[in-house]
């Protein structure tokens, strides 16, 4: 009797003992968690939010501002690649934050620009090729195995080689994308304009504002070849990757 | 000789009509559509109805949410971010346990899209009169119309929910990677 009292007795502290220690796991886990969220790069990251949540806000009444508070958080998008690296704070959550903040900010950019423009099939179709693009290249990046679909390789077109292989080409490529956006966006007066003359009567002013925006167009095109062949591209991964799953059964 | 062999072999995987048989391909572009298409509806809305802020905001949800969603399951090994199982939220526990409400929810959201979209009369409509016109009006339409408010609003909330779920799996993701050794 004694002894089964004296056995029970310790089960019970057994167990309030793994109880307690799960707590405190449980407690690290979510401190784990938090700090993980707090890292510097992943701040930077919820400040590009905040950044561009104020900018659509204002969009409308103050184009300036805008583009001031938009090009400023395209532009922390290289420094929190930066801090991740220099402050060894390198995070999925972190990766998936910014490509994530990118894809929004630039479909709603998009938006505003088909409401201030005609034909806004223009950009509606804009806003489709870079979802479906960046979507397609990140299911086959994960297929593939590889850590970023920035690091790819191995492909047969020349301008594939040249965006991926050289890294500023890459960056004059995306920035004249963001560019070539606010400046149209600036350059509207009123609503529904026709995007064509537009473009047309500011290339032809031979301004410094010609100047800018005939390069940031052809960085701009270079950008969206890219996407079409990269969903080419992409497609061919997912296929390829059930056609060796198939041939792998036994 | 082996790309003459994957050529005709991509190829078919390509032309499966219409993909029944389960490819990823299939599933891919099945994704890419659905939000491709909803997105240019919502842009078409923003066009259409004032404050278009409302429908920017939708359309910045959705392509998170499932953006985030998509990362998540991938990180998780599921097949499909429809096969989430474990959750302490009964909303999202009623949604992937139950494909009946999560098909009313899903389709609710189109239909409520394509229902504002057709009620439109004039360019630049104010979205909270049409909405509460159409409500009070008491006809069949403002009973579709509350159906697909609430199904719509559920299917809102579980996006939320579901960041912050894909959030937390990308955290955990690091860290499990971390404790190895």
């Amino acid at each position: 009797m004694g002894c089964e009292k004296v056995l029970s007795f310790s089960s019970v502290q057994v167990k309030s003992l793994k109880i307690v220690k799960m707590g405190k796991k449980e407690e690290r886990a979510r401190a784990e968690k938090l700090s993980v969220y707090l890292y510097i790069p992943n701040i930077v990251g919820y400040m590009r939010v905040v950044l561009n949540c104020v900018a659509f806000a204002v969009c409308f009444s103050n184009k300036t501002l805008f583009s001031l508070l938009y090009f400023f958080s395209f532009c922390c998008d290289a420094v929190d690649g930066w801090c991740a690296r220099r402050f060894n704070q390198v995070s999925t959550f972190g990766a998936v934050l910014d490509m994530v903040t990118d894809r929004v900010s630039t479909a709603c950019l998009l938006v505003i620009l088909s409401q201030v423009y005609r034909p806004s099939l223009v950009f509606l179709s804009l806003l489709a090729l870079d979802i479906a693009s960046h979507w397609l290249q990140m299911y086959s990046t994960f297929l593939a195995g590889k850590s970023s679909h920035k690091d790819v390789k191995d492909s047969t077109s020349w301008l594939f080689r040249l965006y991926y292989g050289n890294r500023i080409f890459m960056c004059y490529c995306c920035v004249s994308c963001e560019v070539l956006y606010i400046i149209l966006l600036l350059i509207a007066n009123n609503q529904t304009e026709n995007l064509l003359n537009v473009v047309v009567s500011t290339l032809t002013q031979i301004s410094p504002l010609s100047f800018l925006l005939a390069l940031t167009l052809c960085g701009w095109s270079m950008k969206q070849t890219i996407n079409i062949i990269q969903m080419k591209t992409a497609a061919d991964v997912c296929v390829l990757y059930d056609i060796e799953k198939q041939q792998h059964k036994p | 000789m082996a790309s003459n062999k994957q050529r005709p072999a991509k190829l078919s995987v390509y032309l499966y009509i219409p993909n029944i048989v389960v490819s990823t391909f299939g599933a891919v572009l099945d994704m890419v559509t659905d939000r491709v298409s909803t997105a240019c509806l919502l842009v078409i809305l923003s066009q259409i109805y004032r404050p278009s802020l409302v429908f920017l905001s939708l359309l910045a949800l959705d392509i998170a949410s499932h953006w985030l969603q998509m990362y998540s399951t991938f990180l998780s090994g599921k097949t499909s971010h429809r096969d989430v199982k474990d959750s302490t939220s009964w909303l999202f526990r009623l949604y992937y346990g139950n494909r009946m409400f999560m098909g009313y929810c899903c389709v609710s959201c189109e239909v409520l899209y394509i229902i504002l979209f057709l009620i439109a009369e004039n360019h630049t409509e104010n979205l909270m009169n049409v909405v509460v016109e159409s409500l009070t009006q008491f006809s069949p339409l403002s009973l579709l119309l509350a159906s697909s408010i609430f199904g719509w609003s559920i299917k809102q909330i579980i996006n939320v929910i579901q960041m912050k779920t894909a959030a937390d799996v990308c955290v955990l993701y690091d860290i499990e990677k971390q404790h190895k050794p």
